[in-house]
C-alpha cells in the first residue's frame, strides 16, 4: 500500500509573542491509499486546524504535509485554489450547496471550475448520481430536498473530481440519525467500492465507528490511535467510547 | 436600556446603508438649495427690471412636487431594512419584546439616519444654493458674488418635508412589523426567492397593453373612415392603414395564442407582443411626424392620442423586455453547452437569474424612470433654448403694439391711431425713446381684405421706408428696390424648402397699383419680431412707398426702442393704460396688442429659469433614486453573496476569477437596465428632435445643442460611475471580509 498522506511533525500557533496559544503541539502521522481514517477530539482539541493545515486553507508555523509526495506547505499561496480543486474533496457540516443552482448543476459547479470539456459534464454527473443515489434530485433545488440529500449532494460534488483525498468536516453534524446513518453507509460504499481515501473529523462517537481507523487528539497532540482491524462495528464502537472515557467527558457524546 | 439599543443598530448600520445616507443626503441638499431661491430673505441683486415674487411660488411648487417621487426612496430602503432585520426581530420577540416596541426600536433607528443626513444636506445644501444663484443671476444676465446664508424659513420647510415622509414610511413599518407572525420572521431568508414570490404584474401589464391595442385598433379605423382620402402621398396612405394594420396584428397574435395556449406557454405571446409593441409604435409615432411633414388636417387632440399610444407600447416594450431577458438567458444556458459548462459560468448564470426573477418589476420601474432622467436631462435645455431664442425674437423692441384686423369686417373699423396715450406716458415718466416709429402695413389687393380662412390669409406688405427704419432700429443695413421690385422677410421659422417653393413660384406680385418683379436680392432672413407679419403667414412683402401710398392700410403698428430699459412697475402701469384705452377684443373692432420688452423678459426668464431648474432637479433625483435602487439592490443582499462566494474558494477558485465575478454581476445588473433605458431615451430624444428639428434650428443651433446634449451625457456618466465604483467596492470588501 503506498502512503498517500503524509503529516510530519506539525506545529500550529496562534497569537504573539507574549500570548501564544498551541493549536497543534507535534502531530505526526500518515495515511495509506483507500483508508477511511477518522479524526475524533473534543472542541478545541485542535481537530478543526489539523483539517485546516491539510486542505491548505490554513498555514502551518513548522512540519510538513506531503500530499502524494508534494510538499503542500512549500506550494505558492497563488497555485494552492489550483493544487486545492485538483487534488481534493470536500464535504462540510452545513453543506455549502449554492441556493441558486440546482443540485445537478452544483455538482457541475466542482467540474467546470476544473476545465471540464463541457461535453463531459452531464455524463459523469449521472453517473455519480446513480452511486449515490440521488438521481431523481438532480434538478431540484437545495430548499426542496431534505439534509440527507443535500450532504449526499455535496459528497458527489467532492468526489466528482476524483481527488486523491476526500475531507469530511463533521459530515453528520447538521442530520437527524437517521440520515446521518444513511449518509455514513454511502461514505463507506464510497471508501469500499469507489476505493476513496477519506479523512473524517467528528466528535460523535456513533460516527466514528464507520472509520477503519481513529486517531483521538487532546490538546494538540495525538492521544491515541484506534484500528478496527476485524471488529465488528458495534465493537469498534464500545472501543471508542471506553477511549473517550479515558480521555474524560466523552459520555456525554454519546448519540 | 432601548434608547443605548437604538443607538447602537444605527451606529451599526450606518455601514451598512452608506449609500442611502449619502443618497438623502444628496437628496435634503438639491432640496434646500432649490427651495432656498423661494425664501421670502432671499433677495438677490437682479435690477429693478426685474419682478421676483412669481418666481419663488413656483419654484416652491416645482420642488415639492419633484420630492414627493423621494418618499418611494425612503420606502424602498427601509422595506429592505426591514427584510434584513427580520430574524433579529424574530430573536427580540421570542426573547420577550413586544412587537410594538421592536417597531418603535426601528421607527428611532431609521429616525437618527433620516436627522444625519437632513443635518449634514443643509449644511451641504447652504454651499449648493450658490451654484443655483449663480445660475439664476446668470439667466437674468448679472454678475453675481457669493453670500452664506442660512435661511430659516427653507430649513423648516425641508426638515418639515422629510420629517414628514420619515414619518410616514415609519409608521407604515411598524405597523408591518406589528402584523408580521413570528414565524414568518423567523424564516424570512430561509429560502431562494423565487418560487415563493411570483409576481402576476406582467400579465396585468400584458391585459393593459391589449385593451389598448384594441383602443388603437378602434381610433384606426375611425380615422380611416373619417379622414382618408386617396389623393394622400404614399407615406400617409402607410400610416393610416398600419395604424389598423399592426393593432390588428397584434390582437390576431394574441387570439392565436388563446388557442394554442398550453403549447406554447405565457413566454411565446410575450415575444410576439414584443415585436408587435414596436411596430406598433413605429406606426403610432408617424402621425404626429407626417402631420408635421404634409399638413394633414389632424387635431391635436388626435395627436395627443397617438403620442398615448407610442408611450403606451415603448413602456410595455421596456416591460416585456426586462421580463424576457431572464428566460433569454435561462434559453441560452439551456441551448449553449458550451457557456453553461465554462469554469465559473453556472454560477454566474444562478447569481444573476435568482435577482433578476424576483426583482424585474424593480427593473422596469427602473428602467422607465432612467429614460425620463435622461429625456428630461436633454429635453431642458432644448426647451430653454428654444424659449430664450423665441424670447430674443419676440421682444426685440422695448414697446411694440399691434394689431389685428381678424374681426374686421368694415374697412371704416380699420385702425388709424397714433397710439397718443404712450406718447404721453412716455414724456409723463421721462422716458426717453431712441427710435420711435409708427408704420402701416397693406395689403396688395384691396379684394383680399375679405379672405378669412385660416390657411388662407393674405401675405401683408410693408413700405420701403418703415422697413429700412425698422432695420435701423435692430442695427441691420439699409436695402433698396428699384422702381417697380420688390422683396420679401421671412420669419427665422420658415423652412428652407417653403421659401425656395414660394419665390419660385412668386416671381411676380400682383399688386392694386400693378404687377412688381421679385428683386435680385429676393429675400431676408433677420429676425425682426414677430408681429408684423399677418395672422397664419410667415412671410412679408416689401414694397416701394409709391406703391404702398395708394394700397389699403389694414394693420397699423407702433415699434419704441427706448435709451434706457423701462422699469418692471412702468410697465406694467403703461400696460393697463393702454389696455383701458385700446381694447384687446371687441364684436368687428380691429385687435390692439402691446408687449413690453421689460415683462415679456420678466415672465419668459421666470418661466425659463423654473422650467430649467425643475427639470434638471426632476433628473438629477431620478437618476439618483435608480442608482441608490440599483446600487443597494446589490449591496443589501451581500450577506447571501458572502455565502455564496465563500462557497467558491472553498472549491478552489481563484481570487482573481471572484474578482471577476464581481465584476461580471455587477456589470449585468447595472448595464442591462442602463442601456435598455439609454437606447430608449435615445429613441425618444431622437423622435422628439426631429419632430420639432424646424424649432431647434432656427432657435438654437445645432452645434450648441449637441454640446448641450454632450453635456448631459458627461452628468449622467460621471453619477453613474460614482455610483457603480462605489457599489464595486462596498461589494468586494463586504464579499471578503
Amino acid at each position: 500500500m503506498n502512503t498517500i498522506l503524509k503529516l510530519e511533525h506539525i506545529q500550529k500557533y496562534y497569537g504573539n509573542k507574549g500570548n501564544v496559544t498551541k493549536a497543534i503541539k507535534d502531530i505526526s502521522f500518515s495515511v495509506e491509499a483507500g483508508e477511511f481514517l477518522g479524526i475524533m477530539g473534543a472542541s478545541g482539541s485542535g481537530k478543526t486546524t489539523l483539517l485546516n493545515c491539510i486542505s491548505t486553507i490554513d498555514t502551518v508555523s513548522a512540519g510538513h504535509i506531503f500530499l502524494e509526495g508534494t510538499d503542500v506547505t512549500e506550494i505558492k499561496p497563488k497555485s494552492l485554489a489550483r493544487f486545492r480543486r485538483e487534488n481534493l474533496g470536500f464535504v462540510f457540516q452545513d453543506f455549502n450547496l449554492l441556493d441558486t443552482l440546482t443540485v445537478s448543476e452544483n455538482i457541475a459547479l466542482a467540474l467546470t471550475i476544473n476545465k471540464t470539456p463541457a461535453a463531459h459534464v452531464e455524463p459523469r454527473i449521472l453517473d455519480m448520481a446513480k452511486k449515490l443515489n440521488i438521481s431523481d434530485i438532480l434538478s431540484k433545488y437545495p430548499y426542496q430536498v431534505s439534509g440527507g440529500q443535500k450532504q449526499r449532494c455535496a459528497c458527489a460534488r467532492a468526489l466528482i473530481n476524483n481527488p486523491r483525498l476526500l475531507l469530511a468536516d463533521e459530515p453528520t453534524g447538521a442530520l437527524d440519525s437517521h440520515s446521518s446513518q444513511m449518509l455514513l453507509s454511502t461514505i463507506q460504499s464510497i471508501n469500499e467500492q469507489l476505493g476513496a481515501t477519506i479523512l473524517m473529523v467528528t466528535h460523535d462517537a456513533f460516527t466514528a465507528s464507520y472509520a477503519s481507523r481513529i486517531l483521538f487528539l487532546k490538546d494538540g497532540e495525538i492521544f491515541m490511535e484506534l484500528r478496527k482491524g476485524s471488529d465488528s462495528r458495534n465493537a469498534f464502537f464500545d472501543k471508542i467510547l471506553n477511549v473517550l472515557t479515558m480521555i474524560g467527558g466523552g459520555q456525554s457524546h454519546v448519540c | 436600556m432601548y434608547a443605548k439599543l437604538v443607538f447602537r443598530n444605527a451606529k451599526r448600520s450606518v455601514k451598512d446603508y452608506l449609500v442611502y445616507i449619502v443618497t438623502m443626503t444628496i437628496c435634503v441638499t438639491l432640496f434646500y438649495s432649490f427651495l432656498s431661491i423661494s425664501s421670502s430673505y432671499y433677495n438677490p441683486d437682479i435690477g429693478s427690471a426685474y419682478d421676483f415674487t412669481m418666481l419663488s411660488d413656483g419654484m416652491k411648487m416645482a420642488v415639492c412636487m419633484i420630492t414627493l417621487l423621494l418618499l418611494f426612496l425612503i420606502q424602498f430602503v427601509n422595506h429592505y431594512m426591514l427584510r434584513r432585520r427580520q430574524k433579529e426581530f424574530a430573536v427580540q420577540s421570542i426573547m420577550g419584546m413586544e412587537q410594538r416596541t421592536i417597531g418603535r426600536l426601528f421607527f428611532a433607528e431609521t429616525l437618527i439616519m433620516g436627522i444625519i443626513s437632513i443635518l449634514t444636506g443643509i449644511f451641504l445644501g447652504v454651499f449648493c444654493s450658490q451654484f443655483i444663484t449663480a445660475m439664476l443671476l446668470t439667466t437674468y444676465g448679472k454678475s453675481y458674488q457669493l453670500s452664506w446664508t442660512l435661511f430659516p424659513d427653507t430649513v423648516l420647510l425641508t426638515v418639515s418635508f422629510f420629517m414628514l415622509s420619515f414619518l410616514i414610511v415609519g409608521l407604515q413599518n411598524t405597523r408591518t412589523i406589528q402584523k408580521t407572525k413570528i414565524i414568518d420572521m423567523l424564516f424570512a431568508d430561509r429560502e431562494n426567492e423565487p418560487e415563493r414570490k411570483k409576481s402576476r404584474w406582467i400579465f396585468a401589464a400584458a391585459i393593459l397593453f391589449e385593451l389598448f391595442t384594441v383602443w388603437a385598433f378602434i381610433t384606426g379605423i375611425t380615422k380611416v373612415l373619417f379622414y382618408y382620402d386617396s389623393r394622400f402621398a404614399f407615406p400617409v396612405r402607410l400610416m393610416y392603414f398600419g395604424n389598423i394594420l399592426f393593432p390588428a396584428v397584434t390582437l390576431a397574435w394574441s387570439v392565436l395564442w388563446v388557442f394554442r395556449k398550453k403549447k406554447w406557454g405565457f413566454q411565446k405571446l410575450l415575444c410576439g407582443l414584443l415585436a408587435c409593441s414596436v411596430l406598433n409604435a413605429l406606426t403610432a409615432a408617424s402621425v404626429p411626424a407626417l402631420t408635421n411633414r404634409y399638413y394633414l388636417p389632424l387635431g391635436n387632440g388626435m395627436l395627443r392620442q397617438y403620442l398615448l399610444f407610442v408611450l403606451m407600447n415603448l413602456l410595455f416594450f421596456i416591460c416585456a423586455f426586462i421580463y424576457l431577458a431572464s428566460y433569454s438567458i435561462i434559453t441560452w444556458k439551456e441551448k449553449s453547452l458550451e457557456h453553461r459548462y465554462k469554469e465559473e459560468n453556472l454560477f454566474f448564470f444562478g447569481q444573476i437569474l435568482s435577482k433578476l426573477k424576483t426583482t424585474s418589476k424593480t427593473m422596469t420601474l427602473i428602467c422607465t424612470t432612467l429614460v425620463l432622467a435622461i429625456f428630461l436631462f436633454i429635453a431642458a435645455p432644448i426647451l430653454t433654448g428654444w424659449a430664450s431664442g423665441y424670447l430674443d425674437i419676440h421682444s426685440m423692441y422695448d414697446v411694440q403694439i399691434f394689431t389685428k384686423y381678424n374681426n374686421v369686417y368694415d374697412e371704416k373699423e380699420l385702425p388709424q391711431d397714433d397710439y397718443e396715450t404712450v406718447t404721453d406716458f412716455l414724456n409723463e415718466h421721462d422716458i426717453e425713446t431712441a427710435y420711435d416709429c409708427t408704420f402701416n402695413l397693406y395689403l396688395p389687393r384691396k379684394k383680399d381684405f375679405g379672405r378669412r380662412i385660416k390657411y388662407d390669409f393674405p401675405i401683408v406688405a410693408i413700405s420701403l421706408s418703415d422697413y429700412n427704419t425698422l432695420r435701423e432700429m435692430l442695427g441691420y443695413e439699409q436695402i433698396s428696390l428699384g422702381e417697380s421690385e420688390f422683396t420679401t422677410q421671412w420669419k427665422p421659422i420658415a423652412a428652407e424648402e417653403e421659401l425656395n417653393v414660394f419665390l419660385k413660384e412668386n416671381i411676380t406680385a400682383e399688386t392694386d397699383m400693378g404687377i412688381l418683379t421679385l428683386s435680385s436680392k429676393s429675400h431676408y432672413k433677420e429676425p425682426i419680431g414677430e408681429t408684423v407679419y399677418n395672422s397664419y403667414t410667415n412671410v412679408l412683402y416689401v414694397f416701394p412707398d409709391s406703391i404702398c401710398e395708394k394700397l389699403l392700410p389694414v394693420m397699423r403698428n407702433r415699434y419704441i426702442t427706448t435709451t434706457e430699459k423701462i422699469t418692471y412697475e412702468n410697465a406694467l402701469q403703461l400696460e393697463k393704460i393702454f389696455m383701458a384705452a385700446y381694447p384687446e377684443q371687441a364684436e368687428n373692432k380691429a385687435a390692439y396688442d402691446v408687449r413690453f420688452s421689460t415683462l415679456q423678459m420678466n415672465s419668459a426668464l421666470v418661466g425659463n429659469f423654473i422650467l430649467q431648474a425643475s427639470m434638471i432637479y426632476g433628473a438629477v433625483v431620478l437618476m439618483v433614486i435608480c442608482l441608490t435602487v440599483l446600487s443597494l439592490q446589490q449591496l443589501l443582499d451581500t450577506g447571501k453573496y458572502k455565502y455564496r462566494f465563500c462557497v467558491l474558494r472553498k472549491l478552489g477558485v481563484e481570487e482573481t476569477h471572484i474578482g471577476k465575478l464581481i465584476l461580471k454581476q455587477l456589470g449585468v445588473w447595472f448595464g442591462l437596465p442602463i442601456a435598455v433605458a439609454v437606447a430608449m431615451a435615445a429613441v425618444v430624444t431622437g423622435y422628439f428632435t426631429q419632430t420639432i428639428s424646424a424649432e431647434i434650428s432656427a432657435y438654437i443651433g445645432r452645434t450648441a445643442l449637441f454640446i448641450q446634449i454632450g453635456i448631459t451625457i458627461g452628468i449622467l456618466a460621471i453619477l453613474l460611475i460614482c455610483y457603480f465604483l462605489s457599489t464595486w467596492i462596498l461589494f468586494r470588501r463586504s464579499v471578503h471580509l
